[in-house]
Parts: structure tokens; C-alpha cells; sequence
């Protein structure tokens, strides 16, 4: 009995073990290949001959293609100002829509869901001529603005959380003479702190994710305007490729890092959100 | 809750609509001279009580919207019939030795402006209407002598019983103008000849009816094969969400369980490492991935080396010696789903991590003592459980699927180029998903008018699809069974 559990048990971590290798080998290559001498695509060898640590060096040197300085600063610029307005936004109308019980609230609702199936790949082919008769087009504001303005949209979720939040709170709040914008900052907001947190990363995280639209809005071909995701693709082109794919998991490396921290404190919020780890009544 | 219930039913759109034009009509037939002067100024009724900021303001609303619809809207709502006739031209002037450009017509600016301007009028008539409506309810309060807030009180407002206006502001124009706007715009070209042969600013499109749309569903000339390629980039798109959303939503619940089994030393250790794939941003995993599998790539060298691939050339499965993971047919279907297992599951292993912590231990304790296999126990208890809890996110998860525009585009741009004729006369492939074939006919070919019957059938089948299944999840009512 007792050997078959541990032979059960054993076979159970190797798949396990497995899997995991399975999971892990592009990952691993990544990283070996940022270390590569070798500037191409090594294809003969899983891992490089000769390593070094040089195409770290080259992304913040002064080469166009791998301007990754300015590329990480763009992209950094435009997710704070994203964070700010999108986390506003979304808390804004999740707030509203769960606490305010007006009379064109559930219209507005209904049509916020159906906007929401529109995909926004397809919307943005206006959105970049609405952009280019308004003259923003290759410029961050413009990038910026695609970003944010219509985030009011991802309400949904920090609306179940405000859900779960007893509305006695509120009414003692009213009864003591409190405003329900005082109520709004001074209870509402330490209460939901999970989601708020969540919103904060996920705002954040969306311009250093994003492709389509960077790709779309910054096409003027100047390096320097780029973000991460942009620059990070160019260096593929088929021109580049050979001289450039080893920087190319460099920055990959280097852009995952303070992707992944957020990412992981983030799902912590996450479930801290969605299970509704406050009060609850 | 259920008295809140049967309320949001009644809210319906149409109802509170004919509500608030029946306030209107009260309002003109019962207000005072100065509830009726306010039909054409609108702060007439604000000054008869007394409230002269709001007047001042009011009437600074109502001449911006009198200056824009006399000075600006015009020449574009006027020609959005034609969408323009006159052409870009240009005459070399020899005095200024520059071109002199003629006062063309540009047809999306005046389509853009147009849509614009009916928008801003839709606000305005909302507007006045309202107007009347608050300003005749400032009569009666003034009969009852109750009373009249003055501005800072009105000020105040915005922050208590109103402060869902000062919330909301600023997120709907945002909505509107970066949502709702495109999307109206987007309607309209699709019924244009929006073309590369008709660009503005030097070129004008115009009008064409239906005749995109009947291109687009095998009409039209012989020599045009969108319905060919609509009806096999549908068909693809359709089994990509598929196996897309079930392969990772079962793997995800499969690894989950396997993580959470008793048995299972270290779960977070190894948690974590499945994280790690999903902590790596997706455009730099994907472009990866797409060395990774190439022709030449990494995976075929290995491959060969242990003589895998001398045996698939055996057999005549590959015709060169290398596998052409993602540039041919057949193979880059099976790497893209493949792929995007290996992008999918850990994350939603993470959902069901948090899913699963609830899993009602008390029913699979009794099913283990009445002698219930682990098979069983899984089918009956575990599966319902999880499909009760994540059923609506697998709805919302299948529509995303289906504009999955990053997974294909990063993994087979540049890299899969088509055979067949047909689908390359409409610029599609065979691994396009309707997003991707849309983002191509738009950014490489400027086919903006087909783009946009695209467009409208995405946004059709996404809300098909999610209706349908809503329909058939509320029906069920299951709700109370877990609660």
C-alpha cells in the first residue's frame, strides 16, 4: 500500500516536473539567448556559445534601432498619466453606477455592455482619423488619450466589488451629515482598496502590453517616438533580425521585470478583489 | 434586492424615454411666460428666479451651440449627401513658384464632422428639453414657496444627491467621443467606397448603398472573392475561439486540481513557475515563439538532431526538411492553438486556483464516503461547481477569442504568406482570424469599406453569441443552488 501511494506520489511530481519544463523552455531561451555573443538567431544551439553580457550594454547605447531608453521612458510617461485618468475614470463610474441609484442608470449600463462588444481593434480605424483631423497622430498625447478616454468602459468589475459594500455604511455616513463625496473618499475608497489597487496595475500596465494601437498611432518610423512593444517588434523586421535578435530578448528580459512584480502583486489584489476580502455585511 | 430587481425591470430604455418626453410636454402646456420664453432663451425661467449664474451659464451653452450649428457644422452637413464633389487640385503658380491648392472637398471630414455635429444637436435638443422640464419644476417649487437653491446651494448638489453628474461627466464624453463616434462612423463607411482608389484628401468616396455587404456574403463579380474568403476566415475564427477557450479553460482547471491535490509537494513553488510564462509580456512571448518555430528555427534544429524529422520525411508528411510550424496550412492551425495553451493555462490555472478555494469540500466529502469514484466526483460536483462560478467569464472569454487579434498577428505576420489565389485576391489567409483580416485590409491596403462590413459582422456575431448564451444561462436559474 504504503509503496504504491510513494510510487503514485513520485510519478505524480514527475509529470508535474514535466510540464513545468514544457512551460519553462521559451522562457529559458529568452534569457539564455539575451546572454548570446552570437547578435542573430542561433539555430543550430539551444544555448549560446559564447556568452556576454554586452547586449544589455546595447540597449541603452545610442543605436536608432535599439533605443530602448527612450522607448522604456515613452512608455513609462505615457502609463502613469494612463494609470492616473483610467483608474479615475473607471472608480468614477463604477462608483455611480453601484451606489447612485439615478434614473438613467440602467440604460447607461445596457449601453456600456453592448459598446463593449464592439471590438476595439475595429473602432480604432476611426479613432486614428478622428486623431489625424485633430492632428495628433504620431504623438504621445494622442496615444495617450486612446488609452484612457474610453477606459470608463471597465467599470464593470470595480462595480461588483463596490456591490459587496454594505449600504448601511453609507446611510450611517448620510445620517451623520457627511457628503456622499466625503462618503466616497473617506469611507468608499479605504474600504476598496483591492480594487483600487487592481485598476491602479492593470491602467498601468496596458500601454507596456499593448501592440495595435502603439503600432497604429506612432507609425511615423522615428525611433525615438516609439514604446517597448513597438521598438521591441521592430528589431525583428527582416532586415534587422539577424543583427538584432539577442538584443531583442535583452529588452525582452529587461521590460519583463517590472512587468512581472506588478503583475504579481496584482493577482494578489485580484482574487483579494473579486473573493471581496472587505467587509462584508 | 428583490423590490430592486423588479425595479431595473421596469428601467427599461424605451419606457424612461417616453417618460421624459411626457414631462416635456407638461412642462410647455402647464408652465408659466417664462417656462414658454425658455423654449427659445433658455435662461428666461433661471432669471425670473432670481438664479443669475445659472442664466449666465445656460445662455453661454445655448450661443456656443447657436454659433456652432450657424458657423461650423454647415458646410459639412450639407454635403453629406454627396460626401463632397469637389476634387483636389493643385496649379503651380509662378508668381509664389508654389502650388495653389483649390477648396476641395474632404469626404471623411465632412462624414467625421457630419456625425459630429448630429451628435452635438442630439445633446442640445436633450438639452432644451431638459430645460424645460427643470424649469417649470422651479415653478411649481416656487407656488408650493418652497425653497429656490441658489448657485452655491446648486454647487453643493454636485457633490450629494447629484454627485453621480460630477462622477459621470467627464467618463461619458470621453465614451463618447472615443467609442461612440468611431463606432457611427465606422456604420457609415461601411456604405461608402472607401477605398485605396478613394483616399482623401486627394481622392472623394461617396455613397454605394449595400453593394459592400453583397460583395461580402458572394455577390458581386466573379472576380471579387470575399464571400469565399468571409465564409473560411468565419469558419476559422469560429473553431480558433473554440478550442481556444475550452482547451485552456480545462487545462486551467486540470492543472489547478493537481496543484491543490494534497499530495502535491510545494504547490506555490510550482505555481509560481507556471506564472513566470504569463509574468513575460505577450508580444515579446509571441515574437518569441514565432523564432522559436521557424523554418530554420531552433525547434526543427533539434528536431532533425534527434531524427524526428527524418521520419515525418519518411512518411511524406513534410515535403521539406523542415516542419513548416507556422507556413503552411494544416500545421500553423495546430501550432496557434498549441501556443496558445501554452499562454492560456497558466493564467486561468490562476482563476481556478481562487475558484476552486470555495469548492463546497462538504458534498465531496460525503460523495467519498458514499463510495463516489474520483471520476465521478469530478463530472458531478467539482465540473458544475466550476461552470456555475466561471460560466459567464467562458462567454466573455469565447467573444474575446474571437477578436484574439495579438496571438495571431504577432505569430504569423510576416511569416505565413498564402497560397491559395482566391483568399490572396481579398488579402486574407488562412490563419486570419476576422480581426486580423480587417487590421490588414485597413493598415497595408486601405480598404477601409470592406474593413468596416467586417467590422459590423464581428460586432453581430460577438453579440449573437453572447445573447444566445446569457439566454440559455439565465434560463437555467441555478442561481441559490451554491449561494
Amino acid at each position: 500500500m504504503n509503496k504504491k501511494q510513494l510510487v503514485k506520489d513520485i510519478l505524480r511530481h514527475v509529470v508535474l516536473a514535466l510540464l513545468c519544463a514544457f512551460w519553462l523552455i521559451p522562457i529559458v531561451w529568452l534569457v539564455a539567448t539575451s546572454f548570446s555573443a552570437y547578435s542573430g538567431r542561433n539555430t543550430s544551439n539551444f544555448f549560446p556559445e559564447q556568452w556576454t553580457f554586452n547586449n544589455y550594454i546595447a540597449l541603452f547605447g545610442s543605436d536608432t534601432v535599439a533605443n530602448f531608453k527612450s522607448w522604456f521612458m515613452n512608455t513609462f510617461k505615457i502609463a502613469c498619466v494612463c494609470c492616473v485618468v483610467s483608474t479615475l475614470f473607471t472608480i468614477m463610474v463604477a462608483y455611480a453606477t453601484s451606489f447612485s441609484k439615478f434614473k438613467a442608470r440602467k440604460p447607461m449600463m445596457n449601453i456600456a455592455v453592448i459598446l463593449n462588444l464592439f471590438p476595439g481593434v475595429l473602432s480604432m480605424i476611426s479613432v486614428y482619423f478622428i486623431l489625424k483631423a485633430l492632428d495628433l497622430t504620431n504623438t504621445h498625447f494622442g496615444l495617450t488619450l486612446v488609452y484612457c478616454a474610453s477606459s470608463g468602459l471597465g467599470f464593470l468589475i470595480a462595480k461588483g466589488f463596490f456591490d459587496t459594500v454594505p449600504r448601511s455604511l453609507c446611510e450611517a455616513a448620510k445620517l451623520d451629515g457627511a457628503s456622499q463625496a466625503r462618503t466616497f473618499f473617506t469611507i468608499i475608497m479605504p474600504l476598496s482598496k483591492p480594487i483600487i489597487v487592481y485598476t491602479i496595475i492593470s491602467s498601468f500596465l496596458t500601454p507596456w502590453t499593448d501592440f495595435v494601437f502603439a503600432k497604429m498611432i506612432l507609425n511615423s518610423g522615428i525611433s525615438d517616438m516609439w514604446t517597448v512593444s513597438i521598438g521591441l517588434y521592430n528589431m525583428l523586421d527582416k532586415s534587422l533580425i539577424n543583427s538584432y535578435f539577442s538584443i531583442f530578448c535583452a529588452g525582452g528580459v529587461v521590460v519583463s521585470i517590472p512587468i512581472s512584480v506588478l503583475f504579481v502583486i496584482m493577482q494578489k489584489f485580484y482574487v483579494d478583489g473579486i473573493t471581496g476580502g472587505a467587509v462584508k455585511g | 434586492m428583490a423590490t430592486e430587481n423588479i425595479v431595473a425591470k421596469k428601467e427599461t430604455i424605451l419606457s424612461s424615454v417616453g417618460g421624459f418626453f411626457k414631462d416635456f410636454f407638461v412642462a410647455v402646456a402647464k408652465g408659466d411666460f417664462f417656462v414658454k420664453l425658455s423654449l427659445i432663451w433658455l435662461g428666461a425661467g433661471y432669471i425670473r428666479r432670481k438664479q443669475f449664474v445659472r442664466t449666465l451659464l445656460i445662455t453661454a451653452v445655448e450661443a456656443a451651440i447657436i454659433l456652432y450649428s450657424i458657423f461650423f457644422a454647415p458646410q459639412y452637413i450639407s454635403k453629406l449627401g454627396t460626401l463632397g464633389t469637389v476634387k483636389m487640385e493643385s496649379v503651380f503658380n509662378i508668381n509664389t513658384m508654389k502650388y495653389d491648392v483649390n477648396n476641395y472637398d474632404d469626404s471623411f471630414q465632412i462624414l467625421l464632422f457630419s456625425v459630429i455635429s448630429i451628435v452635438v444637436w442630439v445633446v442640445a435638443l436633450f438639452i432644451w428639453m431638459k430645460n424645460v422640464i427643470t424649469v417649470y419644476n422651479l415653478q411649481l417649487k416656487a407656488k408650493r414657496g418652497e425653497h429656490i437653491n441658489s448657485f452655491f446651494d446648486d454647487l453643493n448638489a454636485m457633490l450629494n444627491e447629484k454627485f453621480h453628474v460630477t462622477l459621470l461627466t467627464l467618463p461619458v464624453l470621453g465614451i463618447v467621443l472615443f467609442s461612440v463616434i468611431p463606432i457611427f462612423v465606422l456604420i457609415l463607411v461601411a456604405f461608402t467606397n472607401y477605398d485605396q482608389q478613394h483616399m482623401p484628401p486627394a481622392d472623394l468616396f461617396s455613397w454605394v448603398g449595400l453593394s459592400n455587404f453583397i460583395n461580402l456574403f458572394g455577390g458581386g463579380s466573379l472576380t471579387i472573392t470575399f464571400g469565399y474568403s468571409f465564409t473560411r476566415v468565419l469558419i476559422w475564427t469560429l473553431i480558433w475561439s473554440f478550442f481556444a477557450t475550452f482547451t485552456t479553460f480545462f487545462g486551467g482547471v486540470m492543472l489547478a486540481l493537481f496543484l491543490r491535490n494534497k499530495r502535491t509537494r510545494l504547490p506555490k513553488l510550482w505555481r509560481a513557475l507556471f506564472v513566470v510564462t504569463i509574468a513575460v509580456p505577450q508580444f515579446v512571448t509571441l515574437l518569441l515563439v514565432r523564432n522559436f518555430f521557424a523554418n530554420n528555427g531552433i525547434a526543427n534544429t533539434l528536431l532533425r538532431e534527434i531524427g524526428v524529422l527524418q521520419i515525418f520525411q519518411h512518411f511524406g508528411w513534410i515535403a521539406n526538411d523542415y516542419i513548416p510550424f507556422l507556413s503552411a496550412p494544416g500545421w500553423a492551425h495546430v501550432t496557434i492553438i498549441l501556443v496558445n495553451i501554452w499562454i492560456g493555462v497558466p493564467y486561468q490555472m490562476l482563476i481556478m486556483t481562487g475558484v476552486l478555494s470555495n469548492l463546497p469540500e462538504d458534498q465531496l466529502e460525503s460523495a467519498s464516503i458514499d463510495g463516489a469514484t474520483k471520476l465521478q466526483m469530478f463530472r458531478h460536483i467539482t465540473l458544475p461547481y466550476v461552470l456555475f462560478v466561471t460560466g459567464p467569464s467562458l462567454v466573455t472569454d469565447f467573444v474575446k477569442n474571437i477578436n484574439n487579434f495579438n496571438v495571431i498577428y504577432l505569430l504569423t505576420q510576416d511569416v505565413y504568406t498564402t497560397t491559395n489565389q482566391a483568399l490572396a485576391n481579398s488579402q486574407a489567409k488562412e490563419v486570419d482570424l476576422l480581426v486580423t483580416w480587417l487590421f490588414r485590409l485597413t493598415q497595408d491596403y486601405y480598404n477601409y469599406k470592406m474593413a468596416s462590413v467586417i467590422g459590423i459582422c464581428v460586432f453581430v456575431l460577438c453579440s449573437v453569441i453572447t445573447l444566445v448564451a446569457f439566454g440559455l444561462m439565465t434560463r437555467g436559474d441555478k442561481e441559490g443552488v451554491y449561494n
